[in-house]
């Protein structure tokens, strides 16, 4: 059973040790607008931004370009650049999306990025970084599902960026905007299915 | 502009090639249109506006003043458009920008120029006449700001009170005579993104196109034009809008009048 | 606190102008999630009052030189829509009162918001009084902790505000305008409710010490039914349900 739960509000009578909660006078309290999990005793957050984590695979659009090191927008609040290096012969233009893994977050604030390769055409849809677990579906059942039916290639960001290209993208924008819209109800993917099995012909 | 807004903009242009928009709608068709009159009950009229995605609300304040000197037997109207920063990750606060200023005085244009406001009916006496503050708050930007201003507007009009004057003073607690209008003022504005024409442009397309234009029309004649941006229209281009500002009118005026109802 | 000349009478047959007892609140509601591009928002009715209040951020500190390396910095802007008053028309943008609440406003978030979440970002709030009708800031602070939880910053407390103060002999909560303008003292206050911290608190006129006690247990007890109702809007953007 999960409750929702504001900032603030009491999770546990205890001291409990958990991620977006903290602890006063042996009490435990939440920090964020969320779901509080009792079985995992853990407190998810239902809003916010991304919190980058090495190993994240994201997508994000070249900003600005200074002596082959790129910037790069991933909707984060601090800076996130790409250096590309001597064997790498890529080199980007403002504007073109990418795919990357992030290498290094230095102070929290600035966020280095590997392994990049150039998307091509497409477009980019945001979306809360909240959402993306739910949007990809677990082992991703969820993209994989909207991608068959809408027949658009996407690549979802763990920065909550995702990109689209071919078939039906208005469809599979729709789809996901659903997701993002009612990721906190049970049986999510049964009605994603049944929306895009109705939109289908269109 | 934004990074994001590069792909965002590629993406409109490449669909535009293929004769399609990213809500699937016609190239000549408008976003849903929702409004709500009397939202706030100190302002004399007031209108909350959606387009689409974009929210605007407009509040009418009347007050007593004296005439101007050239016209001293009839009221004023000043209209003043603020693009608040809540309305948008791009805008700022301080004083209000060219952007704002512009689509301020052409929806004050289309509205002074059609006589719209009867500015005779609000002489009160000798020295006292009524001005009339228009005011469009933009809540929520996602493009074609002038067409939900100028429809924010008229609908806030259409609902207006005049307070009754006691002793030359407004009685704001008697608000009972509607303010006077001699016409409805609709605004229709088309923006082109590379060779293509559309209407209601939202925020994508806005910053995909390089050039603007708004017709402000009544049931008969055409009250304002206003060109933007950067790129031209031909005289063919400009006659064939002016054409489909008048077979839009229909569906603005129809939206107004339910809501003033 | 408004001249004694002309003053209204604001007590009739043992209560107020707009027939509240004096520990009575007005009426109010509370929406979060209201705006499309804001990170978070909240609107709020409170008697006449109508506010909007958005949130945007963590995002990039501009002017870079404002940029704190080890925590987020809030900005707040309140204002008042120049139609927002019955008899007056205001002019556009804050003036020296509205940049005095502002400050204050701010102030109150830089307490609860856990700023070193956000390094060398910036989180700003929007206050706009689209309709005043007294205790104008309260309702804009309880209506922007609404749009920060809204836009998921991380807080350790969910703060409320209202305004209480003095009509002749009488203690009394949650002034409207004639009240405010009238009224022999006036103090608003903000809370956090967890811990009963008071986040903002401002005073004018004239109150005994008695009165002060009186008039702040008062703010404190009219937090419960507040603060239920910000938590009740919040949860209601997910329909109130639970369970995934």
């Amino acid at each position: 059973m999960k409750q929702i739960i504001v900032p603030g509000e009491v999770v546990s009578q205890s001291q409990a040790r958990m991620d977006n909660a903290y602890v006063e006078n042996g009490k435990t309290y939440s920090k964020v607008m969320g779901l509080y999990d009792e079985e995992h005793k853990s407190v998810i957050p239902l809003e916010g931004p991304w919190k980058p984590r090495i190993d994240d695979a994201v997508i994000g659009i070249v900003s600005e370009e200074k002596n082959k090191v790129y910037e790069v927008d991933l909707g984060f609040f601090g800076r996130t650049l790409l250096i590309v290096g001597k064997f790498d012969r890529e080199s980007y233009k403002v504007g073109d999306i990418i795919e990357a893994t992030i290498k290094d977050i230095e102070d929290r604030k600035t966020i280095i990025l590997t392994r990049a390769r150039p998307l091509e055409g497409g477009t980019v849809l945001a979306v809360k970084p909240a959402k993306v677990a739910r949007v990809i579906g677990k082992a991703n059942t969820m993209v994989k599902q909207i991608s068959e039916a809408a027949k658009t290639y996407i690549i979802v960001g763990m920065n909550g960026m995702i990109w689209m290209r071919g078939g039906n993208i208005a469809l599979a924008t729709e789809a996901i905007r659903k997701i993002e819209a009612e990721a906190h109800i049970s049986g999510l993917t049964e009605r994603i299915r049944l929306m895009l099995e109705q939109n289908k012909g269109s | 502009m934004e990074a994001i807004d590069v792909v965002k903009t590629n993406y409109v242009k490449e669909l535009l090639a293929k004769k399609a928009r990213e809500d699937m709608r016609q190239f000549m068709d408008f976003r849903k249109i929702g409004i709500v009159t009397g939202l706030m009950h100190n302002a004399e009229g007031s209108a909350q506006v959606d387009l689409g995605n974009t929210r605007v609300l407009c509040g009418v304040k009347l007050i007593v003043e004296e005439p101007m000197k050239d016209t001293p037997n009839q009221g004023n109207m000043m209209v003043a458009a603020e693009l608040l920063p809540l309305a948008s990750a791009d805008y700022e606060t301080g004083p209000p920008s060219p952007e704002a200023i512009e689509l301020a005085r052409v929806v004050d244009r289309g509205i002074r120029a059609a006589n719209s406001i009867d500015l005779k009916s609000l002489f009160i006496e000798e020295g006292k006449v009524w001005s009339v503050f228009i005011d469009l708050y933009v809540l929520n930007y996602d493009g074609n700001l002038f067409d939900a201003c100028t429809l924010a507007a008229m609908a806030a009009l259409m609902t207006t009170k005049v307070p009754k004057v006691e002793d030359g003073e407004a009685n704001r607690e008697d608000r009972t005579q509607p303010l006077k209008l001699d016409s409805i003022v609709t605004s229709t504005t088309f923006g082109k993104v590379g060779g293509s024409i559309l209407l209601d442009l939202d925020r994508n397309e806005e910053n995909a196109s390089d050039g603007r234009i708004t017709i402000a029309i009544d049931d008969a004649n055409i009250r304002a034009m206003q060109k933007g941006l950067r790129g031209g229209f031909t005289k063919d281009e400009v006659e064939m809008l002016l054409d489909i500002a008048f077979q839009k009118r229909a569906e603005l005026k129809r939206a107004l009048d339910q809501a003033a109802r | 606190m408004g001249s004694s000349e002309n003053k209204p009478e604001l007590v009739i047959n043992g209560k107020r102008t707009d027939g509240r007892d004096f520990d009575e609140m007005r009426p109010f509601s509370i929406k979060a999630n209201v705006l499309k591009n804001a990170d978070g928002s909240c609107y709020v009715e409170w008697g006449n009052n109508r506010i909007l209040a958005a949130v945007y951020g963590p995002k990039e500190v501009m002017p870079r030189h404002m940029m704190e390396p080890d925590r987020a910095i809030i900005k707040c802007r309140y204002a008042m829509a120049p139609f927002s008053s019955l008899s007056d028309h205001g002019r556009t943008g804050p003036n020296r009162r509205a940049i005095e609440i502002s400050k204050v406003i701010k102030e109150v978030f830089e307490n609860v918001v856990v700023l070193r979440e956000y390094p060398a970002s910036e989180i700003d709030i929007f206050i706009e009084v689209l309709q005043g009708d007294g205790g104008t800031r309260a309702a804009g602070i309880t209506a922007a902790a609404v749009a920060l939880a809204n836009a998921g910053i991380q807080m350790r407390d969910l703060p409320y505000a209202i305004s209480v103060g003095r009509i002749g002999e009488h203690i009394a909560i949650d002034f409207n305008m004639i009240e405010d303008n009238y009224s022999d003292s006036d103090m608003p206050m903000a809370i956090a409710p967890r811990n009963g911290e008071i986040l903002l608190l401002q005073m004018d006129g004239g109150l005994d010490r008695a009165q002060v006690s009186k008039a702040l247990q008062m703010a404190i007890d009219a937090g419960k039914v507040i603060s239920k109702a910000q938590s009740d809007a919040l949860r209601e953007v997910y329909g109130n349900a639970a369970g995934v």
